[in-house]
């Protein structure tokens, strides 16, 4: 796999608005947050096609909640299928997640307990969303505080069922899995190891902080405030490594927003990992001198 | 899909977003679980519960859900101001 296929691009936010549309040649494709736009003005959404028009865009959703035992909501799909044929992105996506049950609105991703039931739940979910948006999305792992109850899966193993269950591809975010494994006690290497390298086509990299426990002790917490870690980077240049697909890679920033130069050098970090990746896929032997 | 499993969503729902839940949770974890009629297994899974874990989980979600309230507000105001200089403009 030629190293060159491999694609680095940011987030888009209104405010990194005007630096991201002064540095397009170095911006190799946007992910947009797709429930902005659903109750969106035209005017907005015409802005978008128009981006889209100059710039690849990918659609990004963070409330379907489609791991859950519930069906997703019909109303939520055809909003996501509507924008999608509107704007046109490359692809969608969207986290493993529940966000809601029973009317009570979580307000963010939650994990649901890993188990044989919400691998069928969600299987079920990404056909229904295949049905009304017209594709299956890249899914997301997500970050947990919690490890969460009643679960006979580790979360390698429930994410592997889904995507054995399901023909989706997948978006691994690296600074989750850094998170989940400082904060429930596994390897991230390991992890990655534990992935079908086949299945990976989009790679989420943030940064986030620890935070203390009430018990002294440190989580990770993955708020996208931060710049990106070491440990991701070495993370990305593990994937790049094993996957044998084109990677698109996204740099995830929520706020407290560094200058576009900081962003555009964590860019060109991530360019550098998936290079130093890529080499060792094409020469094992030395990587193992 | 299996009642079972939603309704240990909406349990673990309720117990993400709702301080007093936690509490009476806390407080009789058997008794809490048997009244959101969780099964055994369920319900001994959650006396397993990550409690710190959980307090942090809710934490986190209770600013996203203020972040997003703010969000919507500020979404809506601009909204309707644009309505406004429309308004203008058109008469």
């Amino acid at each position: 796999m030629d190293s060159l296929t491999d694609r680095v691009g940011l987030g888009w936010r209104p405010d990194l608005a005007a630096g991201i549309l002064e540095h397009l040649d170095d911006i190799d494709l946007l992910e947009v947050i797709a429930d902005d736009f659903f109750a969106a003005p035209h005017s907005q959404v015409r802005a978008l096609k128009t981006l889209a028009a100059q710039v690849p865009v990918v659609l990004h959703g963070i409330s379907l909640g489609l791991a859950s035992s519930a069906p997703a909501e019909t109303r939520r799909l055809d909003q996501m299928a509507r924008l999608v044929d509107q704007v046109r992105p490359e692809f969608w996506s969207e986290h493993l997640a529940f966000v809601r049950a029973g009317g009570i609105e979580i307000g963010h991703l939650a994990a649901p307990p890993r188990n044989r039931s919400t691998v069928d739940a969600t299987a079920a979910n990404l056909d229904r969303a295949e049905a009304a948006v017209g594709a299956k999305p890249l899914v997301e792992n997500i970050a947990t505080l919690i490890d969460p109850p009643a679960s006979p899966l580790s979360e390698s193993e429930w994410l592997n069922g889904i995507l054995a269950a399901s023909p989706c591809a997948l978006l691994l975010d690296l600074h989750n899995v850094l998170a989940n494994g400082f904060n429930h006690g596994y390897d991230p290497f390991e992890f990655i190891r534990q992935i079908p390298p086949e299945r990976i086509a989009g790679i989420h990299i943030a940064g986030g902080k620890f935070v203390s426990a009430p018990d002294g002790s440190q989580r990770l917490l993955d708020d996208h405030l931060h710049d990106v870690p070491d440990p991701v980077f070495d993370l990305l240049e593990e994937t790049a490594a094993r996957a044998p697909a084109p990677l698109t890679v996204i740099l995830e920033r929520d706020g407290d927003y560094p200058s576009m130069d900081s962003l555009l050098a964590q860019i060109g970090e991530a360019r550098r990992a998936l290079a130093k990746g890529r080499a060792r896929r094409y020469h094992p032997v030395e990587a193992v001198r | 899909m299996s009642s079972d499993a939603t309704q240990l969503e909406i349990f673990l729902a309720r117990l993400y977003t709702d301080a007093h839940a936690r509490a009476d949770f806390k407080a009789n974890p058997r008794e809490e679980a048997k009244r959101a009629g969780l099964s055994e297994e369920q319900s001994a899974a959650l006396e397993r519960l990550d409690w710190i874990g959980l307090e942090m989980a809710a934490r986190s979600f209770a600013k996203k859900r203020h972040q997003k309230r703010r969000r919507t507000w500020f979404a809506a105001l601009k909204t309707r101001l644009s309505r406004f200089r429309f308004f203008r403009f058109v008469h």
